[in-house]
């Protein structure tokens, strides 16, 4: 299995991480000095030095032999070609490109189609605005995944002190909640997360993820004492692409939108975009803007700029102001740990985004989708159960299952399950299982999908 | 400033002129009536003072002229035009002074249709036709028919077309302006054709069905008969009159773009589609208002209320009733139909729903800047955010229009005309509109208007039917000089 990344930033980095701790032959090809050293100190994986997009440097590779081709440099013209030139010298290596610019949109089919022939397309920023979407609609959720098809989602909550579910056990759970049953998949507390046992205690302040029906989402939300509470107003700090799209969407919906934009030019590019929203020149940190524009009505605060320190401020300021929610776009990775310290817990990232899609289409044999949990800690992985897997027809308690992997749903024809030991999988059934990072490779094994991987 | 250019074009104009007086001297030998002879005389003076002015100011080859001369041909040229065509009338005997017939012929030219004849129905038909054809030339604007028929002109037309056609928001149908030209007269010409078809269809005879054919298209209003449309009593006449008043108050390039396979152009544009709200909701107001008060019938109140709506919004100001006698709050919308006026674009006059709608939304966006004092807003229409400078020439055209309106009615007043008569019959002068209130009601005309008071009229009809700019610039220092 080779595969080959083109751009070494944040997302190709983090990739060639991942698929090294699964034992994949990865290449990494960048001509950035610094990008370079960094990988070749920190992951046993071999480097390339030069141009993606020159199809000598994309030979030196070894992009005949190679299997997958992911171009992940911060330039869609340099994917675009990179792909190109693979596709002529290479046609079988899959290809994946990750393309923003959002003026290629409507031609994302024509690329699949024709030269260059790109297998998946990918779009942090849809990506992402489809979370803060997924966010803004589950009241108190700090991370939300869909899994599918969208008729099943993960969610996880943090515990607030006074909720009823603070201090118990997990066995204790039916007792309280009489007929309610629902799954808690896994507990992140100081910033680890783990798989909590029958005796394991909820604690406030932890974030509880668990997997809920569509349909019952609410119900589920209301164990842990979380309303849906309506969406008004919204404020935007930020006027970049993100935005826009965002922007769009929540226009769509007649939700009352500003955006606050520090460049004034930009601001003017923004106005003759929208009908309805409102674009505020200033600067997001700006207490008096802020209060000008009643920050503390509004039901939520998304702040999208390309500075990091400042979503984080302007974020933590409309928070101290009264808004209700507040989302802050992170992208350096190292900050993401620390945000729930300084009391920010909503964050997306478009490269944890991207992360996400790309190992969910690498990982497309039998696994069907795979979403990272806390950086890189944890995944949720939906899978097909297999005849030849050894998981099939008996109980769930009696399947040596790895540690740190458990089987969140199972979804039978169109039946979704909560397990229970007595659960018994079916071959063709899809289930979903959440799995810590060092189980993962033990998972893939046990789902029988190794030989057919990729 | 290029004198020798300027006149140079004026005596094409002149001469151009001379030539459209043929088609009612062939109707005066037809009928061979009194008129054949005021037009011969006309004609033969026209073409000579042309022609003299042509050659005496004959220049060497150039091949631009500046925005700055175009608005001096045209306003200069429209003056001219109007003193020749006033020759016919005053050569056939049909007024006293030769300020009653200027009046008459710019009145004619301008669109506007206010007239200073008592008798009507006892002038010659040569005149008569000669009285509604001058509107119809005027209409599409006589400078924009002479690019495109007249070769010569080709080379600084687009000022010319800019000076004549001024359009808040420019929209050039094809890439020449020869072309542009072209086109909406062609277009003007189908729908004149199919009115006159229209009308005889409805029982009228060729003659007035010609002529009030001429004076529908542009929105112009002059009728061959006293009581003006009221005299035929029809409703099917009255609605074919108001279909096509209605469209002459729509843009011509909508209507191109109709004739090409588009027909909801008209809906899709935001100002068709605004000027099509305004008029049903003025026409409701006024139907109910006049039911059961000045009319028995919800039949007839509509006839007659959507009869005058469109009339007067669209600047044409043809009468099938007094509505001096409907309430006041009619009056007071007809009023307010004098300032709106039709469509940017089309043959009528007025402020343009254009200008009022960007003028709404500029107010708007004061209001939420308030609100709001570091939003950022752009003035869209049909989506697409209007330039900064087309806003500000728009907000400066308004302000001059209502000053300018303000200033004549309180001279008009000083010479002894009554309140509402000075008020209305400006924004009838300004507003190419024709019939106001009190006095120039629609039963009565401006012959009993003063001397001098005719004069400003004049002058306020050459302002508005050149939408200010063109004609008040010739009064600012700073364009004389060097």
């Amino acid at each position: 299995m080779k595969i080959i990344i083109i751009g070494a930033g944040e997302v190709g980095f983090h990739i060639a991480n991942r698929l090294a701790h699964e034992n994949k032959d990865v290449v990494v090809i960048d001509h950035n000095e610094q990008a370079i050293r960094r990988v070749e100190e920190s992951i046993d994986v071999q480097v390339v030095d030069g141009k993606g997009s020159s199809p000598a440097v994309l030979e030196k590779a070894g992009i005949k032999a190679a299997d997958i081709l992911l171009a992940v440099t911060d330039s869609d013209e340099t994917n675009l070609v990179a792909c190109l030139f693979a596709n002529i010298i290479s046609p079988a290596t899959k290809k994946l490109a990750r393309i923003r610019n959002g003026d290629y949109d409507k031609y994302h089919e024509n690329f699949r189609k024709f030269a260059p022939n790109i297998d998946t397309i990918i779009n942090p920023e849809i990506e992402v605005v489809k979370i803060i979407d997924g966010l803004l609609s589950v009241p108190g959720a700090v991370d939300v995944s869909k899994l599918a098809g969208d008729r099943v989602k993960v969610i996880g909550v943090q515990l607030e002190k006074n909720s009823r579910m603070a201090g118990v056990r997990l066995i204790d759970f039916p007792r309280i909640l009489g007929s309610q049953r629902t799954l808690i998949a896994a507990v992140v507390r100081d910033e680890k997360v783990f798989i909590p046992r029958g005796n394991s205690k909820l604690l406030p302040g932890d974030i509880v993820y668990f997997v809920s029906q569509k349909e019952k989402l609410s119900d589920t939300l209301s164990l842990f004492d979380k309303y849906a509470q309506p969406l008004n107003n919204v404020l935007i700090v930020g006027g970049g692409r993100l935005a826009v799209r965002l922007a769009m969407l929540l226009e769509e919906k007649s939700i009352h939108t500003k955006i606050i934009e520090k460049n004034k030019n930009r601001c003017v590019e923004l106005a003759e975009k929208f009908n309805k929203v409102v674009v505020l020149c200033g600067n997001g940190t700006d207490q008096r803007l802020l209060k000008e524009e009643n920050v503390g009505d509004m039901d939520a605060v998304i702040t999208l700029t390309n500075d990091e320190e400042i979503n984080i401020l302007a974020s933590l300021l409309s928070k101290r102001m009264g808004a209700r929610k507040t989302i802050t776009k992170i992208s350096n990775f190292s900050y993401l740990a620390m945000m729930p310290a300084i009391g920010i817990d909503q964050v997306v990232s478009p490269r944890l985004s991207a992360i996400n899609t790309i190992l969910q289409h690498i990982r497309r044999g039998k696994v069907l989708s795979a979403i990272s949990i806390k950086g890189e800690q944890a995944e949720i992985l939906e899978a097909e159960a297999l005849e030849t897997s050894d998981i099939v027809d008996k109980p769930l308690n009696r399947i040596s299952f790895p540690k740190g992997a458990i089987v969140v749903s199972i979804i039978h024809d169109n039946d979704i399950i909560i397990p229970t030991g007595d659960s018994i999988i079916r071959p063709g059934d899809k289930i979903i299982i959440f799995a810590l990072s060092q189980a993962i490779s033990k998972v893939e094994k046990i789902l029988s999908v190794k030989l057919e991987y990729f | 400033m290029r004198w020798n250019y300027i006149l140079n074009i004026v005596g094409i104009l002149t001469f151009f002129l001379g030539l459209t007086m043929l088609l009612p001297l062939l109707f005066g030998l037809y009928y061979s009536d009194q008129s054949v002879i005021p037009l011969t005389y006309s004609i033969v003076i026209t073409v000579f003072f042309g022609i003299l002015i042509y050659a005496s100011c004959k220049n060497s080859k150039t091949d631009f002229i500046t925005q700055r001369e175009g608005m001096a041909i045209v306003a200069i040229g429209w003056a001219v035009v109007g003193f020749f065509a006033a020759l016919p009338f005053y050569f056939g005997g049909c007024f006293n002074t030769f300020t009653d017939a200027m009046f008459e012929s710019v009145s004619g030219f301008t669109t506007t249709g206010a007239s200073v004849l008592t008798n009507i129905e006892n002038v010659s038909k040569g005149l008569l036709l000669w009285r509604s054809f001058i509107q119809w030339l005027g209409g599409m604007g006589i400078i924009v028919l002479s690019i495109a028929i007249l070769p010569f002109i080709g080379v600084g037309g687009i000022e010319l077309y800019k000076a004549e056609v001024p359009s808040p928001i420019p929209d050039k149908l094809k890439p020449r302006i020869r072309e542009t030209s072209m086109v909406l007269w062609k277009v003007y010409i189908l729908l004149t054709l199919l009115e006159i078809f229209f009308l005889l269809f409805g029982g009228m005879d060729f003659f007035n069905a010609l002529c009030h054919s001429f004076t529908t298209m542009p929105t112009g209003g002059f009728s061959t008969k006293n009581s003006s449309i009221a005299y035929f009593d029809s409703v099917y006449i009255d609605v074919v009159i108001i279909t096509f008043m209605f469209l002459a108050g729509i843009n011509f390039s909508l209507h191109y773009q109709m004739l090409k396979n588009k027909p909801l152009a008209i809906w899709r544009d935001p100002e068709g589609r605004f000027f099509i709200g305004l008029v049903i909701l003025l026409t409701t107001i006024v139907t109910l208002n006049i039911y059961g008060n000045a009319f028995e019938t919800i039949g007839q109140s509509i006839r007659f209320g959507l009869f005058q709506v469109v009339s007067i919004i669209t600047t044409t100001g043809f009468a099938t009733f007094d509505y001096e006698k409907w309430p006041a709050m009619s009056q007071l919308i007809l009023l307010l139909c004098m300032f709106l006026g039709a469509c940017a674009g089309s043959t009528g006059g007025g402020m343009k729903c254009i200008r009022i709608i960007i003028c709404i939304k500029y107010c708007y966006k004061e209001l939420f800047l308030f609100i709001h004092p570091h939003s950022v807003m752009q003035i869209k229409i049909g989506g697409k955010s209007v330039p900064e400078n087309i806003i500000r020439s728009i907000i400066g055209f308004l302000s001059l229009y209502i000053g300018l309106f303000v200033i004549s009615s309180i001279l008009l007043s000083g010479m002894g005309v009554d309140f509402i008569t000075s008020f209305s019959a400006v924004a009838a002068a300004i507003g190419n509109i024709g019939p106001g209130f009190g006095l120039v009601g629609p039963v009565e005309n401006f012959a009993n208007i003063p001397c001098l008071g005719k004069w400003l009229l004049i002058w306020c009809m050459l302002l508005g039917r050149l939408e200010i700019y063109t004609v008040i610039i010739l009064f600012v220092p700073e364009f004389w000089r060097k």
